[in-house]
């Protein structure tokens, strides 16, 4: 379907592009834009030659990506999924694993890392989005705990808690393995095109309007004729291959991996918060929310020493005054009209 | 087969505990029909409170167990007060993120006010234990059983006989009508948030001779709760706790006959299961 073509379920406060002649100019113009600004951020590695505030570049870039993939299910669909660090951890185990087992290049084993994670998103998938609200959430932490589990205990394959090291043998591009940090700001900026390309593609496409009818009341969607859970399906699907791979360049990028740091609860509520804070079902707000976090922690730190707990801390409380506060233009998540307290929905 | 039966009794020892955590857990969602993320946050404090209660007092942990308790229902009703009454009403969603934020802000707090260490409080009660047949039961896992179900079996009397509970109960039900017959609701929801926690901060005071206390202890807790409160059906006492007990005697079972890093697993097998095919709980309906 083309932009200008009437969508099935128009969803009004998302703002159409109007059609015509004014509305290529426009797109051209923003296209314009996005070109130069791209432009612009592939030359900050050539006058940043600190190779620390390269990587915070690459960790602002992973976030982001990874805020925007979750968006697509969380924002757009409405499925608040805690469990998305289990995807991350086997787009981090899988290249990992393959490179060391049988030498293959991790750019391959990312894509098959990537595959995996869609594989099982869609059984995962079937599975719990059965179930809604709170139970659709705890169903979503139980599999990342099980993820984490199976990474712990398999240890002659995994060395469980210990985790697996990368060690730097030499400049070797196809192995993801560089000297300086610069490619990897390159990769993770990429992974944000990408993963914002697939985001505004699926906005516009009749799958982002059946998302957004099914997040602001499934029933209705249904009713309408929107298989929710194929719809669904396929936004969890394309989530999880992209947060896969965010855990590939995590896992070269850090040159190490244990299942605590990449498939932990801790790191799937700090991706939720991202969008979340930033304000979900946005362009900008999965990358805003990301570059808040980075900051934040970065400030944190320096402020209060290396001690830990007073990031976490200070984005738990940016969280609870998010939800209270409910600014407007933020998270379409819950802005939502609610059903009285008797007609909410529990288990399905 | 004493390995058997050592394993089981270890497992049921601590299950009475998992369902005393479980059963504030449940009276929360029961009455105002919110999963309180932080739960295990509030755990995680009430040992931190018997930690650092007993280092000031020198009083035995179980001399705590008052004060614990109800410094922890203090805190229950100020944040119910607070931040919980705020939500009631609003989606899912919202609540869940509402929790899942003091969640983090608690535990963050701890990690930086207190450190990463593993701190224990050292009683001669740790290591005692007392032959039972062929089954040594430790005295300390002993009473914390013993204790948590005298707390939830007072639960259970206090929703069923008291004109309180039954107004918990009716609030339950149905929030209009309960306010229609006169029933202060919003004293009713502080009464049972803080009783939720009051009890959960007892828990925590049960462990800390037995588990070391850390900022993240109550993690495991939480998610185990969950699973419980499932299991049990959503605002079930009497399900807490024997759904506590069958988490309990089966994560012993599992750690004991395959592998000590897969019991969670199986816990979490089960609540997938449970999610899917018996929403409702394994003991039927809600009975708060």
């Amino acid at each position: 379907m083309t932009p200008g073509e009437s969508p099935p379920l128009a969803h009004p406060a998302e703002g159409l592009a109007p059609a015509g002649p004014r509305a290529s100019r426009m797109a051209r113009r923003r296209g314009l834009w996005a070109a130069a600004a791209l432009a612009a951020l592939l030359l900050v590695p050539f006058w940043l030659s600190d190779r620390y505030v390269m990587h915070l570049w690459v960790t602002f870039y992973l976030f982001a990506a990874l805020a925007l993939a979750w968006d697509l299910i969380g924002g757009y669909a409405g499925q608040l999924s805690l469990g998305h660090a289990a995807f991350f951890a086997l787009g981090a185990y899988t290249p990992v694993l393959l490179l060391q087992r049988w030498g293959l290049s991790p750019i391959a084993g990312g894509v098959l890392g990537a595959a995996l994670a869609a594989a099982v998103a869609v059984g995962i998938g079937s599975i719990v989005f059965r179930l809604r609200g709170v139970f659709f959430a705890m169903a979503t932490i139980a599999f990342a705990e099980i993820v984490r589990a199976l990474l712990l205990h398999f240890r002659s394959l995994t060395q469980g808690d210990n985790g697996l090291a990368i060690p730097f043998t030499g400049e070797r591009p196809l192995d993801l393995m560089f000297r300086s940090e610069a490619p990897f700001y390159v990769i993770a900026l990429g992974l944000v095109v990408v993963t914002l390309a697939v985001t505004a593609r699926m906005r516009r496409s009749r799958i982002g309007y059946y998302l957004r009818a099914i997040r602001d009341d499934q029933d209705a969607a249904e009713s309408l004729g929107v298989v929710s859970r194929d719809v669904k399906l396929a936004a969890l699907v394309a989530s999880a291959a992209l947060t896969a791979l965010g855990g590939t360049v995590y896992a070269f990028d850090i040159g190490f991996i244990n299942p605590d740091s990449t498939a932990s609860l801790g790191l799937s509520i700090e991706i939720a918060i991202m969008a979340i804070i930033g304000g979900v079902g946005t362009l900008a707000g999965p990358i805003v929310g990301a570059g808040m976090i980075v900051a934040l922690t970065q400030i944190t730190n320096a402020a209060l020493g290396s001690r830990g707990g007073a990031s976490t801390a200070l984005y738990g409380l940016l969280l609870m005054v998010t939800v209270l506060l409910r600014p407007a233009g933020l998270a379409a998540l819950w802005s939502r009209p609610t059903g009285r307290r008797g007609e909410r929905r529990g288990a399905a | 087969m004493a390995i058997f039966l050592q394993a089981a009794t270890n497992g049921l020892l601590l299950g009475g505990v998992y369902g005393l955590v479980s059963a504030g857990l449940t009276l929360i969602f029961g009455v105002m029909r919110i999963v309180n993320f932080a739960h295990g946050e509030f755990l995680m404090l009430g040992m931190f409170a018997t930690y650092w209660l007993g280092r000031a007092s020198g009083l035995h942990p179980y001399v705590l167990l008052v004060p614990v308790g109800v410094l922890m229902f203090g805190v229950g009703l100020l944040v119910q007060r607070a931040l919980i009454d705020r939500v009631l009403g609003r989606t899912d969603e919202a609540q869940i993120l509402l929790t899942v934020g003091l969640s983090a802000f608690l535990q963050g707090a701890a990690l930086f006010v207190w450190g990463a260490d593993y701190r224990t409080i050292p009683t001669p009660l740790a290591s005692a234990s007392v032959a039972v047949g062929p089954v040594y039961l430790s005295v300390a896992r002993l009473v914390a059983f013993g204790v948590a179900v005298v707390l939830a079996a007072g639960l259970y009397v206090l929703l069923v006989r008291t004109d309180l509970g039954r107004a918990m109960r009716a609030a339950a039900e149905n929030r209009e009508v309960a306010l229609l017959l006169g029933i202060d609701t919003g004293r009713i929801y502080r009464l049972a948030f803080g009783i939720g926690t009051g009890l959960v901060g007892v828990a925590g005071a049960l462990m800390a001779p037995v588990l070391a206390t850390f900022p993240t202890v109550g993690t495991l807790f939480a998610l185990t709760a969950f699973v419980v409160v499932v299991l049990g059906g959503m605002g079930d006492i009497v399900g807490a706790m024997i759904g506590g007990m069958i988490i309990g005697v089966t994560e012993a079972l599992i750690a004991t006959y395959v592998a000590l890093d897969l019991a969670p697993l199986a816990t979490f097998l089960i609540f997938l299961l449970i999610l899917l095919v018996r929403p409702q709980g394994l003991l039927g309906k809600g009975r708060v």
